[in-house]
C-alpha cells in the first residue's frame, strides 16, 4: 500500500463518527494536560525568579551595610567600638557572600566579587580579634580599610545599576538559569552575565591584600618548610616509591605524570602489587624536591577487622620510624570501613607540635599501611626554637575555670587560622561529663582556644 | 475490534500522560508548618532576621517568639494584606521568601543528609565511572573550594552553587548510590584530608567541556577522564 492510499484510508476511517469523537477527546485531553504543565512550569519559574530576586536584593543590602560599617570603623575612636563594628562587618560580608552564591550567574563571572567579600570578611575578623585585645588600628590597616571601602562603593554602584534593570524587567533570572534549555536560549540575552562581568572587572585590578587572614594570598605562597633536600629525577622518585612499600610487595610502578605548578611539585605514580588484583592499586605522589612521600592511597578491599587500635597505633609509629620520621606521637584517630586513620604529630622536647601532622591509614585486617598524608608535616616541619614559658603551669591552670576538672597538662605548639603558630599550655579536662581541651598562651596567659572532645566508638574527634 | 484498538490507544495515551503529570513535580514549601508565640527554634530566628532586615523588628535575634516578634509579624502581615493574626503560617513564610524546594519521591531527603553523604552523592553524580583516585580527587576539589575565597564556604554552598556542577543541574546528584560503589569511601578519604589534586579548585572533562574559559586554567593533574587545574 502506498503512502497515498494509507492516507486516504486514514481519512476514511476518521470520517467514522465514533473514531472522530475519540480523536477529539484525545486531542483535548492532551491539550488540557499541556496547558496544565505549562502553567505549572510558569509558576515554578516565577517562584524561582522570586528566590533569585530575594538573594540578589539581600546581597545588595548586605553589601550596602558592609560599606557603611567600613566607613564607620574608620571613625570609631575606641578599640572596643572598632571591634564591634568589625564583627558586624564580618557577619554582613559573610551573608552577602552566601547570597551571591545562590545567584544563577556562572562562578567565573563572580569570582572576584566573591573574593573581595571574603577578604573584607577576613580582614574584619582579624581586626576584630586584634582590637578585642585593646590594640588600635595601625596606619596600614587604616589605609587598607579605606581602600576596601572604595571598592565596596563601586560594587554598590554596580549593584544599583543592576537593581534598576531588574525592577524594570529587562533582566529575568529564569532566562539565565534556564540557559541550558533550547526554549529559552533565544530569549535569553547574555546581558545580566555581562553586567556582572562589568562589576567584576572593576575588581580585577585590585591589589592582593596583605594581612593575617586565613585566605590571605601571601600566606599560601610561603615556601613549605619541611620540604628539604635536593631535586630528584623521576627514576630516583620511582625508587623511593618501591622503598616506601617494600621491594618484595611491589609488582610494578607506572609513571602517571607530574605536577609542575602546585605549591609542592610532585611526580605521580600508580602502583600494583604482587598477588593482588589489578583493580586494587595504589596512587602515590613523591615530591620533586627531596623525594618525600606527599600522599598515598591504596584502594584495597578490607573485609575484616583483626587488630585493635593499640596495635594499629604501634604499627603506625613503627612504620613512621622505619621511614625516617622520628619522635612522632599519635594524637587522634578515626575508625571506619575496617581502617584506622591515625594522626601523628611531631614532638620536640616533650612539646607536641600539632602543625607537623602526618596521617597514617592502617588496614585493620593485616596492619598494612593503606594511606599516608604528610602535607602538614612538609609545609611546616622544622626544628623550632622553643622558648622558656613566661608563665608557669600553675599560673596557667589558675586561669581556667575551677569548675573544670583537669586530668592532664602539657606544652604544645598549635596552629592558628592565620597559618602562624602559638606556644601554649594544653589542658585536658572534664566539665559536666564532657571532655575539653583548653589552650592557654604560654607567653601571655591569653586563652587561645577551647576544643570539645567527642569520644565516639569510632574514634576521638574534636570540635 | 476497532473499539478495542481505540481503547488500547486511549489507555496507552493516559498511562503515559498520568505518570508524567505527577512525577518529578517540584513543590516549593515553607521552611516550617506553623510558628506560634512561645516557640523557640532556628526558624523563628530566620523570621526575626528577615523582619529585622526589613525594619519591622528592632529586637535582637534570639530565636524565641516573644511579644516583640509577634507585633512585628502582625505589622508585616498588615503590609502584605495577609490575615493579621501574628502567627507565622504558610502564606506569611512564603511572603518572606522562607521556602525550600521539595521534590515528590525519593529526592526529598537530599537536603537533610550530612556532609559525608552529600559529598558522596556529588562524587556519585560527577565521577562514579572514574577510578578511585579520580573520585577522591573530585571530593577534594569540592573541599578545596570551601577554603578558597572565590567560592562559597560550606560544602552544600559549593555543591549547590548554580551552574557549578552538571550533576547538580541535571539531577544526577540524586541518583542512588550503588552499595558496591566506592564513592562513600572516597568521600571519607577526601574529608580526612587526602587530596590527589594537590590543591586544585577546577576540573573538567576535555572531551565534553564546552566552556572556553575553563581551558585558561593551569592543568596540574590528569586523573581518569578529568583534567584538574587551578
Amino acid at each position: 500500500m502506498s503512502i497515498r492510499e494509507k492516507l486516504l484510508d486514514f481519512k476514511r476511517r476518521l470520517s467514522d463518527r465514533k473514531m472522530y469523537s475519540i480523536v477529539v477527546v484525545v486531542i483535548a485531553s492532551v491539550a488540557i494536560w499541556g496547558i496544565y504543565q505549562y502553567k505549572h512550569a510558569a509558576n515554578l519559574r516565577q517562584e524561582l525568579d522570586n528566590q533569585y530576586n530575594r538573594a540578589f536584593y539581600d546581597m545588595a543590602g548586605y553589601v550596602n551595610n558592609v560599606e557603611v560599617l567600613l566607613i564607620k570603623s574608620l571613625i570609631s575612636s575606641t578599640p572596643n567600638k572598632t571591634a564591634a563594628t568589625m564583627q558586624e562587618a564580618w557577619r554582613q560580608a559573610n551573608m552577602a557572600q552566601t547570597n551571591l552564591g545562590q545567584l544563577p550567574v556562572s562562578q567565573q563571572v563572580l569570582a572576584n566579587t566573591s573574593k573581595f567579600l571574603t577578604q573584607v570578611g577576613d580582614l574584619a575578623y582579624s581586626i576584630n580579634n586584634q582590637n578585642m585585645d585593646g590594640k588600635q588600628l595601625t596606619d596600614e590597616q587604616y589605609k587598607l580599610i579605606e581602600k576596601l571601602h572604595g571598592y565596596s562603593v563601586s560594587l554598590e554602584q554596580g549593584l544599583n545599576d543592576l537593581q534598576t534593570q531588574l525592577t524594570t524587567g529587562r533582566i529575568k533570572w529564569g532566562d539565565l538559569a534556564n540557559k541550558g534549555s533550547k526554549l529559552f536560549q533565544k530569549t535569553s540575552s547574555e546581558m545580566p552575565a555581562e553586567q556582572f562581568e562589568n562589576i567584576d572587572k572593576t575588581f580585577q585590578d585590585y591589589p592582593t591584600l596583605i594581612y593575617d587572614g586565613p585566605f590571605s594570598d601571601h600566606m599560601t605562597s610561603t615556601e613549605p618548610k619541611g620540604l628539604t633536600g635536593e631535586n630528584i629525577s623521576i627514576e630516583q622518585a620511582k625508587q623511593k616509591v618501591i622503598d616506601f612499600f617494600g621491594k618484595d610487595k611491589v609488582e610494578a610502578v607506572t609513571d602517571v605524570g607530574k605536577d609542575d605548578y602546585g605549591q609542592i611539585k610532585t611526580y605521580s605514580f600508580n602502583v600494583t602489587f604482587k598477588n593482588v588484583e589489578k583493580e586494587q592499586n595504589a596512587n602515590i605522589d613523591v615530591t620533586q624536591k627531596g623525594g618525600h612521600i606527599l600522599w598515598m592511597l591504596y584502594n584495597r578491599a578490607i573485609p575484616s577487622e583483626k587488630i585493635n587500635m593499640d596495635q594499629a597505633k604501634e604499627l603506625g609509629k613503627k612504620f613512621l620510624e622505619e621511614h625516617g620520621y622520628k619522635n612522632m606521637v599519635d594524637t587522634y584517630y578515626l575508625k571506619e570501613d575496617n581502617t584506622a586513620v591515625i594522626n601523628f604529630a611531631y614532638s620536640q622536647n616533650n612539646v607536641t607540635i600539632y602543625p607537623d601532622l602526618i596521617k597514617v591509614k592502617i588496614a585493620l585486617d593485616n596492619g598494612e599501611v593503606v594511606g599516608f598524608e604528610s602535607k602538614g608535616y612538609l609545609s611546616s616541619h622544622s626544628e623550632r626554637n622553643i622558648p622558656v614559658p613566661k608563665i608557669t603551669i600553675e599560673q596557667a591552670r589558675a586561669l581556667i575555670t575551677s569548675k573544670m576538672n583537669i586530668s592532664s597538662a602539657g606544652l604544645a605548639i598549635v596552629p592558628t587560622d592565620y597559618k602562624t603558630e602559638i606556644f601554649t599550655y594544653e589542658f585536658k579536662g572534664k566539665l559536666n561529663d564532657r571532655d575539653f581541651l583548653v589552650y592557654i598562651n604560654a607567653e601571655t596567659g591569653k586563652e587561645e582556644k577551647i576544643l570539645m572532645i567527642i569520644n565516639t566508638p569510632n574514634g576521638v574527634l574534636t570540635m | 475490534m476497532k473499539t478495542i484498538k481505540v481503547l488500547l490507544i486511549l489507555v496507552l495515551v493516559f498511562s503515559i500522560a498520568i505518570p508524567l503529570l505527577f512525577s518529578g513535580q517540584v513543590f516549593i514549601t515553607p521552611i516550617a508548618e506553623k510558628l506560634t508565640p512561645g516557640m523557640e527554634n532556628d526558624d523563628v530566628m530566620k523570621v526575626q532576621q528577615r523582619l529585622k532586615n526589613w525594619g519591622y523588628y528592632d529586637g535582637s535575634i534570639t530565636g524565641s517568639y516573644d511579644l516583640k516578634t509577634f507585633l512585628a509579624v502582625r505589622d508585616f502581615q498588615r503590609t502584605y494584606k495577609l490575615p493579621a493574626n501574628g502567627i507565622v503560617e504558610k502564606d506569611t513564610l512564603e511572603s518572606m521568601g522562607l521556602t525550600t524546594f521539595a521534590q515528590s519521591g525519593a529526592a526529598m531527603a537530599a537536603s537533610k543528609v550530612s556532609d559525608e553523604q552529600l559529598l558522596a552523592r556529588a562524587i556519585n553524580g560527577e565521577a562514579r565511572g572514574e577510578p578511585y583516585e579520580g573520585q577522591v580527587a573530585v571530593g577534594a576539589v569540592i573541599l578545596n573550594r570551601t577554603r578558597d575565597s572565590k567560592f562559597p564556604k560550606t560544602i552544600a554552598g559549593v555543591i549547590y552553587q548554580p551552574g557549578a556542577f552538571t550533576a547538580v543541574s541535571d539531577g544526577q546528584i540524586n541518583v542512588a548510590i550503588d552499595p558496591k560503589s566506592t564513592v562513600v569511601k572516597a568521600a571519607r578519604d577526601a574529608l580526612n584530608g587526602w587530596d590527589p589534586t594537590n590543591g586544585c579548585v577546577y576540573y573538567w572533562n576535555p572531551a565534553t567541556a564546552t566552556s572556553k574559559w575553563i581551558w585558561s586554567r593551569k592543568i596540574l593533574k590528569k586523573i581518569g577522564k578529568h583534567n584538574f587545574g587551578i
